[in-house]
C-alpha cells in the first residue's frame, strides 16, 4: 500500500488560459494534503487531472510504479467526494455505498459485510434503508465518504466537501474526516478555499495561485513563514506597508524599524507585512522595557470591533489603516476607548519582508 | 477474527474488470454512429430521393440528366402555381391572426388577474389531442352547405369551404403551439419593468407598446414562425374543407395519388420545403436568442387589474375557449346524432364504420402509437445521453442532424419514404413498421431537445461519482441516469403517443391495403361521404388520447414522487 502519487511538470491549458502551470508534487502514502487557493486558482482542475476526469496537456502523473497518464478514472481506484455529495438519489444509503463494490463484481455476502462496516464506521447504521433525500446535508456527506472509502481507494480525493454545509456541521465533519484519515491511514487530497480547514486538517498545505504551486509546507510553516505577500494575506491576514531597505533596518516615513529576517529580499524598495495578532500594545500586552524603542509607534484607535475571542482595533498609522488584534481577555483588563492614543510595538522577528506585492497599497 | 491485513487482500481481489472497460470505450461511439446511421438512412436518404427525382430526369443521377423542367412546368402551369400563392396567403393570414389572438390570450393569463386561468390553459391545449382535421370537420357541420348555423339557423347560402374555411381551421389548430411559446415568454419577462415605466408616468398604452411588446418580441417572432410552418405544412384541414382551393400540401398529394406524377410531387415538395425550412430556421435562431432574455428576477406577483380591462380580457378568453369547445362538441355530438342537423335522435350507427379499416385501424393506430411512444422516448433519451455524456463523440454533428427532422414537413418525408423504400429489399415497406420509423424520425427533434434539457438538470458530478466508483457507461445509464429520467421519459412518451395517434400528413403516403390508421381513416370516410363516421373516428382518437393522458398523468404522479415516500421513516 505504500505507494506515492507523483505529479511531474503537470500543465493544463484551456485555449490560452493556463489552468495548471507546471505543477510537480509528490504525495506520500498516508499523507493528508490540502490544495488551498482562491477560486480560479486551478486547484479543482488539478484535482480533476488526478481523478482522470481531465487529461493534462503535458506532464506525467504516476502512482507507485504505474504511470497513470492514459488510465481512465474507473481504473485509477481513487475515491472521490464531491462538493454536491453526488449521491444517487434513486438508491438507498446501503445501495449507494455498495455501488462501487458491485462494479467490482464482489460477491453479495462480502458486499453486505463491507457496507455494514462502513455504516458503522460513519455512524449511519440506522439510516441504511433511507434515501439520500431523507438525510440532512451532513449525513449525506457522510454517506458520500462511506461510499468513496468502501472500495478501499488508493487515494481519497475530496473536492470542497464541506462548503455546502453550515458552519457548525462543517467543524464537526472536519474532525470526522481527520480521524478517518488517521485511523485508516488513507492518502487524502483535500481541495478547499477555506484556510481554516486547510490549516486545521492537513499534514501539508499546498497554496496555489494562477495555476502554480506558490508554497508547499506544514500548516505552521505556511502561516508563520508565508513565502509571498499573497500568501501572507490569503492565509490569515496581514498589514502591509512599503518601505526602504536601510542595512538591517527598514525606513518607513519618519520611522526606521528593526527587522530580523531580511534574507530573501533584494533591492531597495521592499514591503513589510505583519499579522494583526503579532502587533503588541505597549503597557498592555508587553512591558515597555521589553521593546526596542525604534519599533514603537503612537497611533489613535479609530474603531474597536468586538469579535468574541478577539477584539480588533483599527488604527490610523501614517495615513494607512492598520489592524491590531488583541485577546478579549487582555482587552477586558484595561479596555481601550475609541479615539484613545495607544502605543504599538512591532516585534522585529514578526515582520515578513517581500520585494513584491500582489495588490496596490493605498 | 478478520485482521485488517486479510481484509485488504480480500478487497484487492476484486477490481474493475479491464476487459469491460475496454469494451466500454466503444459504447458511446457505437450509439452515436447508430443514431447517425438511423438519421441518414431514414431522413437524409428519403430527402435525397426527392431532390434527385425533382432535379434529374427520371431520377437518374447524371450530369446530362440534370433538368429544371419540373420546376418550369410547375411555375408555368397556372393550375399548379396557384397552390403556392394559396399556401402563402393562407399561412400569412393565419400567422397574423394566431399571433395577435394568442398574444392577448397569453397576456391575459400572465399579466392580468382574471379568474379561471387553469381552465383557459387546459382548454387552449385541447387541439393537441386530435388530428388536424377535427377543426375542418366541425366547421363544415357548423358553416357548411348543410351547416347548423348557416343553413339551419340563418338559412343563408354562404358556406365556409375554401380559403376562409382553411384559415379558420388552421387558426384553431395552431392556438396551442403558439400559446406555449408566448405564455413562456410573457411569464419570463419581468413585470417590474412595466411597473417601473408606469411609476415614471407612462400611460398604459405607452407601457404596452414601449415595454411589453418589445420585451416579448422574440417570443412573438418565434410563435409566428412556428404558426407559419405548421399551417403551410398541414394537410388534414385543407384537404377536408378546402374544396377546390388547393394548397401546396394537397397539391403534392393530388399529383402523387391521382396523377401518379411522383416527379411533380417531389418538385412541389422542394417548393414547400423552402418556406417551411425558412420559418423553422427563423424560429430556431430566435428561440436560441430568447433564452438570454429570460430574467431570473421575474416574479409571479401580478398587481390587480382594473375592472373594465378584466371584463374585456375575460370575455376575449371565454370566446377563444368557447370556439375550441364548440369544435370538439360539434364533432363528438355529430358522431352520435342520426342526421346532422335535421334529426337529432341519438344513435351509434356511425360507429359501425363502413370503411375497410374500421375498428382494426383504431387498434393498429393504438399499438403503433404505444410502440412509437416507447421506442421514441427511449431512443431520444439514449441519443441525448450519448450527446451529453462526459466524453461525447461527434456531438455537434449529432445535434445538427437531430434538429433537422423538425424542419421537414411530414408530407415531404412521407413522399421521400415511398421513393426511397418502395423496393422489395426493404421488407418493412408496406408494414406498420415503416409507420413506426417515420413517426419516430419526424418527431425526433422535440424528443431529443426535451431529453437533453432533462439530462442537463442532472448534476454532472452524479455521473462522475459513478465513474469514479468503477461504473461503466451502461451501468451508469441504466442504474442511475435512466431511473432519474423517468418523469421526462413519461412526458416524452405522452408526446410521441399523441403525435402518433393524431398525425396525418407524415403517414398518409404510408398507409396501404394492409395497414390502416385511424387518423387516415377519417379522411377516407369523409372523402366517401361518411362524414358522421369520420366524426365518430375522430371521437375515438380523442377518447383514446384523453384516456392515455389520464393514465400517464397518474403514472407520472407516482413516478414523480421522491422515493422517500415509499419508505416508512423511522
Amino acid at each position: 500500500m505504500s505507494k506515492s502519487l507523483v505529479l511531474k511538470n503537470i500543465c493544463k491549458s484551456f485555449g490560452s488560459l493556463m489552468a495548471v502551470d507546471n505543477v510537480s508534487l509528490t504525495v506520500e502514502p498516508g499523507e493528508f494534503i490540502c490544495f488551498l487557493g482562491p477560486s480560479g486558482c486551478g486547484k479543482t482542475t488539478l484535482l480533476r487531472i488526478i481523478t482522470g476526469f481531465e487529461f493534462q496537456t503535458s506532464g506525467d502523473i504516476s502512482f507507485g510504479e504505474k504511470n497513470l497518464n492514459n488510465v481512465i478514472p474507473q481504473k485509477r481506484d481513487f475515491g472521490i467526494v464531491f462538493q454536491s455529495y453526488a449521491l444517487f438519489p434513486n438508491m438507498t444509503v446501503q445501495q449507494n455505498i455498495a455501488f462501487g463494490l458491485k462494479m467490482r463484481k464482489m460477491p453479495q455476502n462480502l458486499i453486505d459485510k463491507r457496507v455494514d462496516e462502513m455504516l458503522e464506521l460513519m455512524g449511519l447504521s440506522e439510516w441504511k434503508i433511507h434515501y439520500p433525500s431523507q438525510l440532512s446535508g451532513g449525513q449525506q456527506q457522510r454517506v458520500a465518504l462511506a461510499r468513496a472509502i468502501a472500495i478501499k481507494p488508493n487515494v481519497l480525493l475530496l473536492d470542497e466537501p464541506l462548503s455546502a454545509l453550515d458552519a457548525k456541521i462543517r467543524v464537526r465533519l472536519r474532525a470526522v474526516i481527520k480521524r478517518l484519515q488517521q485511523d485508516l491511514g488513507i492518502t487524502m487530497i483535500y481541495v478547499t478555499h477555506d484556510q481554516e480547514e486547510a490549516l486545521s486538517m492537513a499534514d501539508r498545505v499546498v497554496v496555489m495561485r494562477d495555476g502554480q504551486l506558490r508554497q508547499v509546507g506544514s500548516p505552521w510553516d505556511i502561516y508563520k513563514k508565508p513565502r509571498t505577500s499573497f500568501i501572507a494575506e490569503f492565509v490569515g491576514t496581514s498589514n502591509f506597508f512599503a518601505g526602504q531597505k536601510n542595512g538591517d533596518r527598514v525606513d518607513y516615513g519618519k520611522f526606521s524599524f528593526e527587522v530580523t529576517d531580511m534574507d530573501n529580499v533584494e533591492g531597495e524598495k521592499i514591503y513589510l507585512a505583519i499579522r494583526p495578532e503579532d502587533i503588541e500594545i505597549v503597557g498592555r500586552t508587553i512591558a515597555s522595557d521589553d521593546c526596542i524603542p525604534s519599533n514603537i509607534v503612537d497611533v489613535q484607535a479609530d474603531l474597536i470591533t468586538f469579535l468574541g475571542a478577539v477584539v480588533s482595533i483599527t488604527v490610523n498609522f501614517e495615513g494607512q489603516e492598520l489592524l491590531v488584534d488583541i485577546a478579549q481577555k487582555e482587552f477586558a483588563k484595561q479596555p481601550i476607548a475609541e479615539k484613545e492614543t495607544i502605543h504599538l510595538y512591532f516585534p522585529p522577528e514578526t515582520f515578513h519582508v517581500y520585494s513584491e506585492i500582489f495588490k496596490k497599497l493605498i | 477474527m478478520n485482521s485488517p491485513q486479510r481484509e485488504d487482500t480480500l478487497l484487492s481481489n476484486y477490481t474493475v474488470s479491464s476487459a469491460r472497460m475496454e469494451f466500454d470505450k466503444f459504447i458511446v461511439p457505437t450509439v452515436t454512429v447508430f443514431i447517425l446511421l438511423l438519421l441518414f438512412f431514414f431522413m437524409l436518404f428519403p430527402l435525397w430521393m426527392i431532390l434527385k427525382l425533382s432535379f434529374f430526369k427520371g431520377g437518374e443521377l447524371a450530369l446530362a440528366n440534370f433538368t429544371l423542367d419540373n420546376f418550369k412546368q410547375y411555375f408555368t402551369t397556372a393550375y399548379t402555381l396557384r397552390s403556392l400563392w394559396h399556401s402563402l396567403y393562407i399561412s400569412g393570414v393565419t400567422t397574423a391572426i394566431v399571433t395577435v389572438l394568442v398574444f392577448f390570450f397569453a397576456y391575459a393569463l400572465t399579466r392580468t388577474t382574471i379568474a379561471g386561468k387553469t381552465f383557459f390553459r387546459n382548454i387552449i391545449m385541447m387541439p393537441l389531442v386530435a388530428p388536424s382535421i377535427v377543426q375542418a370537420l366541425a366547421l363544415i357541420y357548423l358553416f357548411g352547405r348543410n351547416g347548423l348555423i348557416t343553413s339551419h339557423f340563418f338559412q343563408i347560402d354562404w358556406n365556409i369551404y375554401g380559403a376562409t374555411g382553411i384559415i379558420v381551421s388552421e387558426v384553431l389548430y395552431c392556438l396551442p403551439h403558439a400559446f406555449v411559446i408566448l405564455f413562456t415568454t410573457l411569464s419570463a419577462v419581468d413585470i417590474r419593468l412595466d411597473e417601473a415605466a408606469e411609476s415614471l408616468g407612462a400611460s398604459p398604452f405607452k407601457v404596452f407598446t414601449r415595454i411589453t411588446l418589445p420585451s416579448a418580441k422574440y417570443g412573438i417572432i418565434s410563435a409566428a414562425a412556428l404558426t407559419f410552418n405548421l399551417t403551410i405544412t398541414d394537410f388534414g384541414n385543407p384537404v377536408v374543407i378546402g374544396g377546390n382551393y388547393s394548397v401546396l400540401a394537397t397539391e403534392i398529394y393530388a399529383q402523387v395519388t391521382n396523377l401518379y406524377r411522383f416527379d411533380l410531387g417531389a418538385t412541389i415538395s422542394i417548393i414547400l420545403l423552402v418556406p417551411s425550412l425558412g420559418a423553422f430556421m427563423l424560429n430556431y435562431y430566435i428561440s436560441r436568442k430568447s433564452f438570454s432574455m429570460i430574467s431570473g428576477a421575474a416574479r409571479p406577483f401580478i398587481p390587480p387589474t382594473r375592472k373594465l380591462k378584466k371584463i374585456l380580457y375575460s370575455t376575449f378568453c371565454y370566446l377563444i375557449a368557447f370556439s375550441i369547445i364548440l369544435i370538439f362538441a360539434t364533432v363528438i355530438i355529430g358522431s352520435f346524432v342520426k342526421v346532422w342537423p335535421y334529426d337529432w335522435s341519438l344513435t351509434l350507427e356511425h360507429y359501425k364504420f363502413p370503411s375497410i379499416g374500421g375498428y382494426s385501424a383504431i387498434w393498429t393506430s393504438l399499438w403503433i402509437s404505444l410502440i412509437v411512444g416507447v421506442v421514441g422516448s427511449f431512443i431520444t433519451l439514449v441519443a441525448a445521453y450519448a450527446m451529453e455524456t462526459r466524453r461525447p463523440y461527434f456531438k455537434q454533428v449529432m445535434y445538427f442532424f437531430s434538429v433537422m427532422p423538425a424542419a421537414i414537413p411530414g408530407l415531404v418525408m412521407g413522399l421521400g419514404y415511398i421513393l426511397a423504400f418502395n423496393k422489395p429489399c426493404y421488407w418493412f415497406y408496406g408494414t406498420p413498421w415503416i409507420v413506426v420509423i417515420n413517426i419516430v424520425i419526424c418527431n425526433f427533434t422535440l424528443g431529443i431537445l426535451s431529453s437533453v434539457s432533462n439530462l442537463k438538470n442532472i448534476d454532472s458530478s452524479i455521473e462522475e461519482a459513478s465513474i469514479s466508483l468503477g461504473g461503466d457507461t451502461l451501468s451508469t445509464f441504466f442504474k442511475i441516469i435512466f431511473p432519474l429520467s423517468r418523469v421526462a421519459f413519461i412526458q416524452n412518451f405522452t408526446y410521441f403517443f399523441m403525435r402518433s395517434m393524431t398525425t396525418i400528413s407524415a403517414v398518409i403516403f404510408l398507409v396501404s391495403a394492409t395497414v390502416h390508421l385511424a387518423a387516415i381513416e377519417i379522411i377516407m370516410l369523409d372523402n366517401d361521404g361518411w362524414t358522421a363516421s369520420a366524426n365518430a373516428m375522430c371521437t375515438c382518437i380523442i377518447v383514446i388520447v384523453f384516456v392515455m393522458i389520464g393514465i400517464l398523468h397518474l403514472v407520472n404522479k407516482w413516478a414523480g414522487q421522491t422515493p422517500a415516500k415509499e419508505v416508512p421513516s423511522q
